[in-house]
């Protein structure tokens, strides 16, 4: 498969402080890469960098396999961007916006425009100073979506929105993006809301201090990633496997996260002598929580 | 037909849709030539990535599960597959499953489990001849 994104040793520095140290990842055509952090992670300033609105230190950006300042031109036109929050001139009407966006790219669905206008409800006269940041977003995403791009950047697109937005957003991206030539369709994300997107997420990157801490299929790693419990008669053994979180004991319970082979943790908590395993896979959202720790 | 996708099973996300389907046509819900959901459809009503549904989809066509009528959607393939078979009895793996993990805390052995397993049979069997059919 062709790669849509490729960041290779990627180093941004604000000052003193370095935002990303030495990160590299891949986004495969048509899959949907998820990048996960708390806040000053350097989620965004990867971002950014992704979308050259910050110049790295070190390291290099190349997109659809071109170099973004070689090619500028091409490669702004092969993807589109929704901001976490967007702004418009508070002048503009929503058409304005509308045909201010399609002059400025080089090929514009005036098809899925239409829909997804009429899908959000939004009023084609109304000036964006009276749009709700649910509405904004709602045409953030119809700009971004009617320009056709192979690649899709959602930088914390639903944070701070309700849950029918929310809804709808993902409906539209599933629905209307994806639509023709979903083998082409790449999406980048960054989110807090993992629950939410779980269900599009086929890879994503945990980044903790500018670095990259995990970066896996996400089938992959809920398959992997599991937690596992035992009861013991008496107090629990020492614990000698590779676990991802300090284990914990609670009286007869012995409690911990293994990244790797369960079943094998599962035959450790029999040998060892517990009288009821439980064993349970975790969520993207759990195992983001367990790497970002 | 209710489509569930569950992110605490450790099952990727296009299994558990072609379990779902083969679960389906095991038990009846979906019949031969009855028509699945799109992939769009599906995939928006579950928000899941296109992709994952297609794969699905795919793999349920290699396998003979389903046909692609080009153009017309997905369709229940009207031969029965041995595919029946093979799905009734990993359901009843699974159930049997359960039964080994009660006997274990019940401490109760192997060869008890499997005598009284024979037992059950015989049970049913009797109560069948004893109906007439």
């Amino acid at each position: 498969m062709p790669t849509t994104v490729s960041l290779d040793g990627l180093s941004v520095r604000f000052g003193r402080k370095e935002a990303v140290t030495n990160l590299s990842l891949k986004v495969e055509s048509g899959r949907c890469h998820a990048l996960l952090g708390r806040n000053g992670s350097g989620k965004t300033t990867t971002m950014k960098a992704l979308l050259g609105l910050v110049r790295p230190d070190a390291g290099r950006v190349s997109l659809f396999g071109l170099d973004p300042d070689a090619h500028e031109a091409e490669v702004k036109s092969r993807l589109a961007w929704v901001p976490d929050s967007p702004a418009f001139y508070p002048w503009m009407t929503v058409r304005n916006v509308l045909e201010h966006t399609a002059t400025m790219r080089t090929s514009w669905r005036l098809d899925v425009e239409e829909h997804l206008i009429a899908r959000f409800g939004l009023d084609l006269n109304a000036p964006t100073a009276s749009l709700s940041k649910g509405q904004k977003t709602q045409l953030a995403l119809t700009c971004a979506v009617a320009a056709d791009p192979e690649l899709l950047v959602l930088d914390e697109p639903t944070t701070g929105l309700d849950p029918l937005v929310r809804r709808q957003f993902l409906e539209a991206v599933i629905g209307t993006f994806q639509d023709r030539q979903p083998e082409r369709k790449t999406i980048v994300v960054s989110t807090h809301l993992i629950a939410e997107f779980e269900g599009i997420i086929d890879d994503f990157t945990v980044l903790s201090a500018g670095k990259v801490v995990l970066s896996s299929d996400a089938d992959e790693a809920r398959q992997r990633y599991c937690r596992l419990r035992g009861w013991f008669e008496q107090a629990p053994p020492e614990l000698t496997l590779p676990t991802v979180r300090p284990s914990k004991r609670e009286g007869r319970l012995l409690e911990f996260v293994v990244d790797q082979r369960p079943d094998e943790a599962r035959a450790w908590l029999h040998h060892a002598g517990a009288s009821r395993i439980e064993l349970t896979p975790l969520s993207l959202e759990e195992i983001f929580v367990c790497a970002a720790a | 037909m209710r489509w569930i996708i569950d992110y605490q099973t450790g099952v990727p996300l296009y299994l558990q849709l072609i379990a779902q389907v083969k679960s389906a046509v095991a038990t009846g819900t979906l019949r031969a030539g009855d028509q699945l959901p799109s992939v769009r459809a599906m995939a928006e009503e579950l928000r899941v990535n296109r992709n994952t549904v297609a794969k699905a989809w795919a793999d349920l066509e290699a396998e003979g599960v389903i046909t692609n009528r080009q153009g017309l959607g997905c369709f229940v393939t009207e031969k029965v597959t041995p595919l029946r078979k093979a799905v009734r009895n990993e359901r009843l793996a699974l159930a049997l499953d359960q039964v080994i993990v009660q006997a274990h805390h019940l401490q109760v052995s192997d060869d008890t489990l499997r005598a009284l397993l024979d037992e059950r049979l015989e049970h049913f069997q009797q109560t069948r001849n004893a109906q007439g059919d």
